[in-house]
């Protein structure tokens, strides 16, 4: 009782089984089927893709705010690469991943060694991102390629490929976080940087080298996302940041640093993703699913905070 | 090693690649004959930003409106922000709901296959404001954008005299928008006389419209016109205006026609509205799928085994163009 207390994704998980329960209850010819279930992994993939990489780095104590715009400008940058350029779709995707990459650099490298806060960094890289985006696609790049659009439009076993490469990539992320030296160094960075520091770790590197995995993260999201729809929107990723922020804090992670697991972040956007879900089922308008899921955001910190404190007591 | 081989071998086999696109048409893929009784029937109504004051107060409201007067139950979702993805996931939840017609704002073209795929599931599809003329939704309703630039820039030529620095501005990057900014601007080819000084991005927000607006009165104190292209563009450029003290100088043409922009007309700030007739097109719109579902006009013997379609395949509910002539009308309260 006291570890489901303390420890997020056990009650998370909880949690989501019990609105699973009750969805199956009300709704029982649309919600249990696997349908409904393969389409709502699918709706979520993109985010929980983004997620890993925002718990990355929350759990190094620092965020970032550009990655909306870094997934419309990936999507962007392969459309353009393909359509207008000509280019090969493998040479469109290296070079759509290593424009994210330097998104990823220019906010590591300012944030961490020049020492801007992150807020304001990544607040205007977002805008620039974004304006790029913008200027790449225009009113959006359609009729992609096949092939491409094959990347997240085939199935394996019946489910839509975004979800196979989110499972891929929260199995990858959680393994080197649980079991390498490299990326257990970021919770210490979170716990107390100053600790890390002093103790040999090379915060400065690690951090930029955060800010470009998130970046890459958000750059496969982008072209995943592209394929999928088979346009490359501009206006992509809008409101995403937000999303992906709220979902890896009802996750577990913590603002201030050093606390977070990768199955937290998908735990996050698939509790945000069933409620959705549930919300759309039940005809809920959309005025009302931001309301109910800024409440949900409040309700999961403060009852944290609330079970914390009490196991603490215990 | 062997074992993963033949596990990946395996997972391979499975894997079914995406079908190739057909050629576009408008289909009846089997509508199904889920409504048995009116009581029953659902039709659901999928845009983005849904809570933007244009769609609640015209569209939605004509909708739910028909629903009523139809006796049937009518659902409005979306997500709160322009969020054309979220938009997708949507209506893709919503057709595993198997709803009696689906009624989408057709904001971008990206939401082709997701119509294709509720059409294949035989739910009458009937796209409104925007066409997906790539998809094959089986009717649209609504307002060519292109036409929308078009008048607005055939109004600016008049209203300069066919010369005089423009600017304009709206959302950038969405297909219909665009389409919009290409008709004002292929108009504006015809007049040497108009110099267009810039295209910008108000991102649909009234302080960022004022802002922008102001921005250009400075840089461009010969100024004569500005053109906005979203619901909020007008009121945010007329604010701007009216507090540099130049109304009725510089010329003002937008979109759109609730209280606020009708107001800055009878004031003389804005010079013209071109006005889409949304209460038209989401309530025939609606229409058209009840007609579908009940077979209202029947054309052969059996119009789904023949394929037909029995509501009109695009319908151009046309602009209304609103002045200070003729504001008064407009204006209910």
């Amino acid at each position: 009782m006291r570890l489901l207390l303390q420890e997020r994704t056990y009650s998370l998980t909880l949690t989501i089984l019990l609105v699973g329960i009750g969805a199956t209850i009300t709704f029982p010819q649309t919600f249990p089927t696997f349908g409904n279930w393969s389409q709502l992994l699918l709706n979520l993939s993109i985010d929980t893709i983004v997620a890993v990489g925002m718990m990355l780095l929350l759990v190094s104590g620092v965020f970032d705010l550009s990655v909306g715009s870094v997934v419309a400008f990936s999507g962007g940058v392969a459309a353009y690469t393909m359509i207008t350029l000509g280019m090969p779709m493998p040479l469109a995707i290296i070079a759509a991943l290593a424009s994210a990459c330097l998104v990823g650099l220019a906010n590591g490298y300012l944030i961490a060694y020049q020492g801007i806060n992150p807020m304001i960094q990544t607040l205007a890289t977002m805008g620039i991102v974004r304006g790029v985006a913008l200027l790449v696609s225009g009113a959006g790049i359609q009729n992609l390629p096949y092939w491409f659009n094959a990347i997240s439009q085939s199935r394996l076993l019946g489910i839509q490929m975004p979800v196979w490469y989110m499972l891929l990539i929260v199995a990858t992320f959680a393994f080197l976080m649980n079991r390498t030296i490299f990326f257990r160094r970021y919770y210490y960075i979170g716990g107390n940087e100053r600790a890390a520091d002093l103790s040999g770790i090379r915060v400065r590197n690690m951090k930029l080298w955060g800010y470009v995995l998130t970046a890459l993260l958000a750059g496969v999201a982008g072209i995943l996302l592209a394929s999928r729809l088979g346009t490359a929107l501009p206006t992509a990723g809008r409101g995403l940041e937000l999303r992906v922020i709220t979902a890896v804090i009802l996750g577990g992670a913590s603002l201030s640093g050093g606390h977070g697991k990768i199955i937290g972040a998908l735990l996050g956007t698939v509790f945000m993703g069933l409620i959705s879900n549930v919300m759309v089922l039940a005809r809920v308008s959309g005025y009302w699913q931001e309301i109910i899921l800024g409440l949900i955001l409040i309700a999961a910190v403060w009852s944290d905070k609330a079970l914390q404190k009490r196991s603490s007591f215990a | 090693m062997k074992k993963l081989l033949i596990l990946s071998l395996l997972a391979l086999s499975s894997c079914e690649l995406p079908p190739r696109q057909s050629t576009t048409s408008t289909t009846l893929n089997s509508i199904t004959d889920s409504a048995t009784s009116e009581t029953e029937e659902e039709y659901v109504m999928v845009t983005t930003a849904v809570s933007m004051p244009m769609y609640v107060h015209h569209d939605q409201a004509a909708f739910l409106r028909w629903g009523r007067e139809k006796g049937v139950k009518t659902s409005i979702l979306g997500p709160a922000e322009w969020d054309v993805p979220s938009q997708i996931n949507i209506i893709e939840e919503v057709i595993g709901t198997r709803p009696t017609g689906l009624l989408i704002n057709g904001t971008d073209p990206a939401i082709g296959p997701v119509i294709n795929k509720a059409v294949a599931a035989g739910i009458p599809t009937v796209v409104y404001d925007s066409d997906i003329p790539s998809s094959k939704r089986h009717a649209f309703l609504g307002t060519d954008w292109y036409e929308i630039g078009q008048m607005q820039g055939k109004e600016m030529v008049r209203l300069l005299g066919g010369k005089g620095k423009i600017a304009y501005m709206g959302i950038l990057g969405l297909t219909n928008m665009e389409a919009g900014f290409r008709g004002l601007l292929d108009v504006f080819k015809a007049y040497p006389g108009i110099e267009v000084v810039g295209k910008f991005d108000d991102k649909a927000n009234v302080e960022e419209a004022a802002r922008i607006t102001s921005d250009l009165l400075s840089a461009h104190p010969d100024l004569a016109g500005l053109c906005g292209f979203d619901s909020n563009s007008g009121p945010g450029i007329g604010l701007a205006v009216k507090e540099s003290g130049r109304a009725g100088k510089v010329k003002i043409t937008t979109v759109d026609w609730e209280p606020e922009h009708l107001q800055l007309v009878r004031e003389g700030v804005i010079h013209m509205l071109a006005g889409q007739k949304r209460e038209l097109f989401t309530w025939y719109g609606a229409q058209f799928l009840y007609d579908m579902v009940h077979q209202t006009n029947k054309l052969s013997g059996n119009d789904r085994r023949a394929g037909i379609i029995n509501v009109p395949n695009s319908i151009n509910t046309g602009l209304l163009r609103i002045t200070k002539e003729n504001v008064n009308e407009f204006i209910t309260k």
